[in-house]
């Protein structure tokens, strides 16, 4: 397929996570918010905002600007608004490539969140609109799921969910296990119980950890879930062998060793999951983990994108 | 002759004969001297418009509007919209499409199908020649500066061989109805004509909203124009290449006409291909895959002659691709339609038309034209400045309604300024008299009322000449409106041409 197609796939999908994430984390904070102390909600909120990554230059937080910042802020280029503006703005320019079920549906959450004001969606039930705006995007998945062809293109979807979702898992996890990030907002304090149910829940991982370690609330064994469960889909061991097996999956028509280059990157970390252990991370190094993981990332982001999408002319001629 | 049913008779109204009772959406239908596609100078229906007549008579005014909203609402979701660039976002916007079918009965289409292939086939000859030896310039049929000093004729061309000879090979004509009830055709567009996904998406939401209506009709299908059009480009490809591959070259997202590019692209099977996925190397094109260079046989490009090769023409261009044209003058890659045609449906060169068909075909145009006065005549342009007032004055190089002044619509001062420019640079400009385009029935939220409307039908072109039976039938929107121009305000209407 076309270079130019493969990419705007890819970040298509990236952003739909991210949009995806940041919509999961506030919805379950703004259920959960009613039950806090004013120091507690506090918190919470700052603990958010650090793990999206986004600055925000007011603190303390309050509820309602945060609300606003990550959905709704223009300006804010990992706000949700944005976030699905990009993803629609990639999808248009393949518009040709994706099925019709999947552009008008995206194309008619785009025009739903672009015809709401943050003032009716806070006035009303934020959280309740904010869960249908997930329903929207799980709806995009399953419609791309079972409309597309399973091809080159899909794939490209799909690494550029477990990309992205890998990043945004490891940066959640660190405002949680690690030592506080070093751009960390000031006064943000460790965890405490109600957060490390937040933390499953903003997953959609408290009934799958439940399962399997029953409603025993203990911050290693939710560590070892969310790092290193092969089968939960929120779980990094899972993203990361994902991505592997897409890898194995694309440019099947490029010369060998571009395609090398990649996979032994992607096997490489694969690796690392499959044979890490929760106990060595959690005496010290879980920083550092956490931090190798994203440079993985994105070391596995770069090699794709100069075998397949930017490459020299030079030994590429296939005709 | 039609038999016509009166709609006074059938009421037992009286004069105006058209008001066929109180609350019936005409109420508000104004017949004037253009010539109405519904209705007959006494008023009466005419024959292809009676069921359309009787059913919006019974149909209550609510059901049609929540009809209209609904094809607005499918437009917009399915992102059937062009962009306006505003202060601080740019917004999208569907182009309306009116839900009243323009209907054209089998005996009209025939002919304006016989008078459509003449046309460009004596266009396609009349390039070929201009290109190459030139015999129209010397018999002395066309003036020589007038070809040589268009703004659109590519000296890059000459002596540049053509697939087929196939210059022109996707074509749409803009046709329009005389008050007498004939129709013209009032400019040729030959380079990168738009709309035809328009045509096909208007029939989708019209015969969804009209569905007995349009099996009462007997429309003609226009749903294969994909397919022709493929096959159009496939004729053209180089013969020794097995499996050619085909490409659609847009400019990309930002251009208004994206929408159709993606339409026709899905619906052909091809890539949509933007500039930077092409390279050029070894003097063949290539496009770049995820497993490695691709080359390229046929390019249909959406992309005007300037932009296409900044190495020839315009150096600023980011939406082409280098060294291209080199690729296309060695015969290694198929551009449609080719480059060079803007000189042919030049608005200074189509007043030559007729004679254009005569010399080359020795038959007399089937479609004539629109009057024209040319201003470069300075026995013209001292009428055209004279008669401002009555006349349309276009720009020779220009397209999309823009620099234009429609002299009966226009203020004094608007007048006054158009003659300065006119007097500063006559051979840029021509005049035709104000035609009243015929006018057909258009929902407008409170009623049905007349509205102008012209007529564009799409021509094929590679061994033979083909159209499918349909058109994009453009309307102007405001009331008293000539302008039927998407980026003027302008909207559409399916077009309906019956079997029989």
């Amino acid at each position: 397929m076309l270079s130019r197609v493969a990419d705007s796939l890819y970040w298509m999908s990236r952003y739909m996570e991210r949009a995806e994430h940041a919509l999961r984390l506030l919805s379950v904070r703004l259920d959960t918010m009613v039950e806090d102390s004013e120091e507690a909600a506090q918190q919470s909120w700052l603990r958010l905002v650090a793990a999206l990554g986004a600055r925000t230059a007011a603190t303390p937080v309050l509820a309602s600007d945060a609300t606003r910042f990550i959905a709704f802020d223009r300006f804010n280029r990992s706000s949700v608004l944005s976030s699905i503006s990009s993803a629609r703005d990639n999808a248009r320019a393949v518009r040709e490539q994706i099925s019709s079920e999947m552009w008008e549906h995206l194309n008619r959450l785009y025009l739903n969140l672009m015809a709401t004001s943050y003032e009716a969606v806070w006035a009303g039930q934020a959280s309740s609109y904010f869960r249908s705006l997930i329903d929207g995007l799980f709806m995009f998945q399953g419609i791309t799921h079972s409309t597309m062809r399973h091809g080159e293109g899909w794939h490209f979807i799909e690494l550029g969910r477990y990309i992205e979702r890998a990043q945004l898992m490891s940066r959640l996890l660190d405002v949680h296990f690690g030592e506080m990030p070093v751009d960390a907002p000031e006064g943000l304090q460790k965890p405490r119980y109600f957060d490390w149910i937040s933390l499953l829940k903003q997953c959609t991982a408290f009934e799958a950890y439940c399962k399997v370690y029953t409603a025993r609330i203990e911050p290693n064994r939710i560590a070892d879930f969310l790092v290193f469960d092969p089968e939960f889909p929120h779980a990094l061991r899972f993203g990361v062998n994902r991505i592997h097996g897409v890898i194995e999956q694309i440019g099947t028509g490029a010369p060998p060793e571009r395609r090398a280059a990649c996979l032994r990157l992607s096997g490489r970390l694969k690796a690392n999951l499959e044979y890490g252990q929760i106990e060595e991370l959690l005496n010290g190094g879980f920083d550092a983990f956490l931090a190798d993981l994203q440079h993985q990332c994105g070391h596995i982001h770069l090699a794709v994108h100069n075998a397949y999408i930017a490459y020299g002319v030079d030994g590429a001629l296939q005709v | 002759m039609h038999q016509e049913i009166s709609a006074a008779k059938r009421t037992g109204d009286t004069p105006p004969a058209i008001r066929p009772g109180e609350g019936a959406p005409f109420r508000d239908y104004a017949l004037g001297a253009p010539y109405d596609e519904m209705f007959d100078e006494s008023g009466g229906v005419r024959a292809p418009y009676r069921e359309l007549y009787t059913r919006l008579i019974a149909l209550p005014l609510e059901e049609l509007y929540r009809r209209q909203m609904a094809c607005e609402q499918s437009f917009l979701h399915q992102g059937i919209t062009f962009t306006v660039y505003g202060d601080d976002r740019a917004t999208e916007r569907i182009i309306p499409t009116d839900l009243l079918p323009r209907i054209i009965t089998a005996k009209e289409w025939a002919h304006i199908e016989r008078g459509l292939k003449q046309r460009i086939l004596a266009l396609n000859l009349f390039l070929k020649d201009i290109y190459h030896d030139a015999l129209i310039i010397r018999d002395g049929v066309v003036p020589r500066d007038l070809v040589y000093g268009a703004p659109n004729f590519r000296r890059e061309m000459r002596g540049v061989s053509v697939p087929r000879d196939a210059y022109v090979s996707v074509c749409g004509s803009d046709i329009i109805r005389r008050e007498d009830g004939a129709f013209v055709v009032l400019e040729d567009n030959l380079r990168v004509p738009s709309g035809v996904s328009y045509m096909l998406a208007n029939r989708e939401v019209v015969r969804r909203a009209f569905p007995s209506m349009f099996q009462a009709t007997h429309v003609r299908p226009i749903e294969q124009y994909p397919q022709e059009l493929l096959a159009t480009l496939r004729a053209l490809a180089p013969p020794h290449r097995e499996n050619p591959r085909i490409v659609l070259l847009t400019p990309g997202s930002f251009n208004s006409a994206y929408y159709e590019h993606t339409f026709l692209a899905r619906a052909m099977g091809i890539e949509l291909v933007e500039g930077r996925d092409l390279l050029v190397h070894d003097n063949f094109v290539y496009m770049r895959t995820t497993s490695g260079l691709s080359r390229v046989d046929v390019i249909y490009r959406r992309i005007d002659d300037d932009f296409i090769d900044p190495l020839i023409f315009r150096s600023d261009s980011i939406l082409g691709v280098p060294g291209v044209f080199n690729v296309y003058r060695a015969g290694n890659v198929v551009i449609a339609n080719a480059l060079g045609n803007g000189v042919a449906d030049d608005k200074a060169v189509y007043a030559y038309v007729p004679r254009i068909i005569k010399y080359y075909l020795d038959e007399d145009a089937i479609l004539p034209n629109v009057e024209t006065f040319l201003c470069r005549e300075p026995r013209m342009l001292s009428h055209v400045i004279g008669n401002l007032d009555t006349l349309v004055v276009k720009a020779v190089g220009e397209s999309g309604g823009y620099g234009m002044l429609v002299g009966p619509h226009a203020t004094q001062k608007e007048r006054v300024a158009f003659r300065d420019r006119v007097l500063a640079k006559p051979k840029n400009y021509i005049a035709q008299p104000t035609i009243s385009l015929s006018t057909a029935p258009c929902f407008v939220g409170t009623g049905v009322e007349a509205r102008h409307v012209d007529l564009r039908p799409f021509i094929l072109h590679a061994t033979e000449t083909r159209l499918v039976p349909g058109a994009l039938t453009r309307v102007a929107l405001r009331r008293g409106s000539l302008v039927v121009n998407s980026s003027q305000g302008g909207g559409s209407k399916d077009t309906w041409v019956q079997v029989i």
